[in-house]
């Protein structure tokens, strides 16, 4: 099964533009409300029509503004469980599930689909008797049942708490490998985004940022914006100083540091980059270890401790004149000490540091930011 | 003293209560106790024009519910989804009925499609149609009064099915009429049962507007209302308005409470 979408769309004031495609695989659409994923859905789906573009599942064109190909919901296939699952409450789980299902061996089938989402001793009951993980199972057991293989899944555990969470995902995991479906999953959780994602879409504003495999995104985003919503915590303004064999020399806030050239991107000598780095990826040093005048290390003081348990997060005041967010996990903060010392050295590993390209879109979304440039 | 304050509203409270009930509760007694006290009450119940009255108020009733569920529905459930201006004032047209005075709406009818009405005439000159003082007309008049209480509950049926379960419905390959069957029926079940017996009461009981657009023929436009009404203006016609008024009273009592089970029978098996 594959997924091939292309769409333009303006709905008042939002404006919508998208492109991507999937396999045999679970992409993400990860993006805070409002970004524009489940109308990506909505559009896969057919309950809402793009002005311009191109949707092809498995082959068949469901849309096609150029030719005119416009299939209504009923006759695309694809399983589409929805935010609030909608499940039809005067209809029992057996006949929620039986909904889309037509033709011989519906009554074997009907349990086959039950028996593989647990829901068998529940078959009789109304949707409203079900806990919270049996009517998600329920959801998904009615879109799975029209045995489409692209699935469609709009923040499906998000009303979960998280040990349910934890085992709904491990089961999607589980049913994207055994049925050899293709899945959609919109999400605006970091974690859950990082955990079933194969290849990741980031959307903002109605823009798909960047489209990637999971790593590749979280690792070297594509511009200023995608490395906020994903999480980089330190993202610094700089200038090109030295762009040699795949090593840039950038300046930032007086201090000179050194990163690999990003991959498919060679920036000039004097160009404005951004440099993300995550807080977990910044090494403290005792001030007197190192001379702070070497690259990729800075002289910082603590100004903020923010303790999580497993984690701390330290903020730096530091000497590009900007705050620093460094996450150290417990242990290692106690064996430093990082109590009972406020000034330290910070090394910015040049394998960790990521350069990026300063683009208009990411200029217009840089002010959401916690370090602002 | 809190408990005493607390008290005495509650006492007051009760008291309007028991008047507000009284109210409502004595004219039923009063009707019952002159029926059953006064003699000829039962050969009112079983003359001629007891029976004429009585057979054509339930199928004329029963045709105008059948109409306005049949035409009601699709508009209703239309006029739910659809989004065009001058909208409200639609809506506030169909509703309208329910506020106007029945006798404006006789007369309405008449100018309308009277002999002389506006689409009368031409029925009457081309076709030789007439509508006015016909069993079509208090059909006609039943609808006019009833229809807009059904078509008013069927919209707020409609509107409280969450427009989800429709769009999952057709992602589950599910056709529009199916979607409808299968899914905003059944919801709005219980919404239209209700609107349906208001109409059907409605309609059972139209007096004014049927008085003046369809007359008061016995056998042909006499509805019970009107034959509770023409014996009540003859001298000493109380004991047969009486007797007319509870049989169309046990009458609607006994179709409501058969319409009632029959709802929410349906809506348990939906």
């Amino acid at each position: 099964m594959t997924l091939e979408f292309a769409a333009r769309t303006e709905l008042g004031d939002f404006s919508y533009d998208a492109r991507f495609e999937a396999g045999n695989e679970i992409v993400v659409l990860f993006g805070h409300s409002g970004a524009g994923k489940s109308l990506t859905l909505q559009l896969i789906a057919g309950l809402l029509q793009p002005d311009e573009g191109r949707i092809v599942i498995g082959g068949e064109p469901v849309f096609d503004a150029d030719s005119g190909v416009n299939l209504p919901p009923q006759e695309r296939r694809i399983g589409y469980v929805v935010q609030d699952l909608a499940l039809f409450p005067h209809m029992t789980v057996a006949e929620n599930v039986g909904f889309g299902m037509t033709g011989e061996g519906r009554e074997r089938r009907l349990g086959e689909v039950l028996d593989l989402m647990h829901l068998g001793e529940f078959r009789d009951r109304k949707p409203r008797s079900l806990s919270g993980g049996q009517q998600q199972r329920a959801a998904l057991a009615r879109a799975l049942a029209r045995e489409a293989s692209l699935l469609l899944l709009d923040e499906p555990f998000s009303a979960l708490d998280e040990s349910l969470r934890v085992e709904l995902r491990r089961e999607l995991i589980r049913l994207r490998s055994e049925l050899d479906l293709s899945v959609i999953f919109v999400t605006h959780d970091l974690r859950e985004a990082h955990l079933v994602a194969d290849r990741l879409a980031v959307f903002d504003a109605g823009r798909l940022l960047q489209f990637d495999g999971r790593e590749r995104v979280f690792r070297a985003p594509a511009n200023r914006r995608v490395a906020e919503l994903t999480g980089v915590a330190n993202i610094l303004r700089g200038r090109v100083e030295a762009a040699g064999d795949g090593i840039l020399t950038v300046e930032a806030g007086g201090a000179s540091l050194r990163a690999p050239v990003p991959n498919g991107w060679r920036p000039a000598e004097g160009e404005a980059v951004d440099i993300a780095i995550r807080a977990e990826r910044v090494n403290l040093r005792r001030l007197d270890a190192d001379d702070p005048g070497q690259p990729n290390l800075l002289r910082g003081t603590i100004r903020e401790e923010l303790a999580y348990g497993a984690t701390h997060t330290l903020r730096f005041e530091s000497a590009l004149g900007e705050t620093v967010e460094v996450e150290i996990a417990a242990r290692p903060y106690e064996v430093l000490g990082v109590a009972g010392q406020k000034s330290w050295t910070l090394e910015l590993p040049p394998e960790d540091l990521h350069v990026m390209a300063v683009s208009s879109d990411a200029a217009a979304g840089s002010s959401a930011s916690a370090t602002t440039a | 003293m809190t408990a005493l304050r607390a008290r005495a509203p509650h006492a007051g409270l009760a008291l309007l209560i028991a008047v507000f009930a009284l109210f409502f509760v004595l004219p039923f007694a009063g009707l019952l106790e002159r029926g059953i006290g006064g003699s000829g009450t039962w050969d009112a119940i079983t003359s001629d024009t007891a029976l004429d009255a009585l057979t054509l108020s339930l199928w004329t009733s029963a045709v105008a519910l059948v109409i306005a569920v049949v035409a009601g529905t699709p508009v209703a459930y239309w006029l739910t989804h659809a989004r065009f201006p001058g909208k409200g004032a639609v809506e506030a047209l169909i509703d309208l009925p329910i506020v106007l005075p029945p006798t404006i709406a006789g007369v309405a009818l008449l100018t309308a499609f009277g002999r002389k009405g506006l689409l009368g005439a031409p029925l009457d000159d081309w076709f030789g149609l007439t509508l006015g003082f016909s069993t079509v007309a208090v059909i006609m008049a039943q609808l006019f009064v009833g229809a807009p209480f059904y078509v008013r509950a069927a919209r707020a049926g409609f509107a409280s099915v969450d427009a989800q379960y429709e769009r999952v419905a057709h992602t589950l390959g599910a056709s529009r009429l199916r979607a409808f069957a299968r899914i905003v029926l059944p919801l709005s079940w219980p919404s239209l049962a209700a609107g349906a017996a208001l109409c059907w009461a409605r309609a059972l009981g139209e007096l004014g507007a049927t008085l003046i657009f369809a007359g008061n023929l016995q056998g042909e436009t006499q509805t019970m209302p009107l034959a509770i009404l023409s014996a009540f203006e003859r001298a000493d016609g109380l004991t047969a308005a009486v007797a007319l008024a509870i049989l169309l009273l046990a009458v609607a009592l006994v179709a409501l409470a058969a319409f009632w089970l029959l709802s929410t029978r349906g809506r348990g098996t939906a």
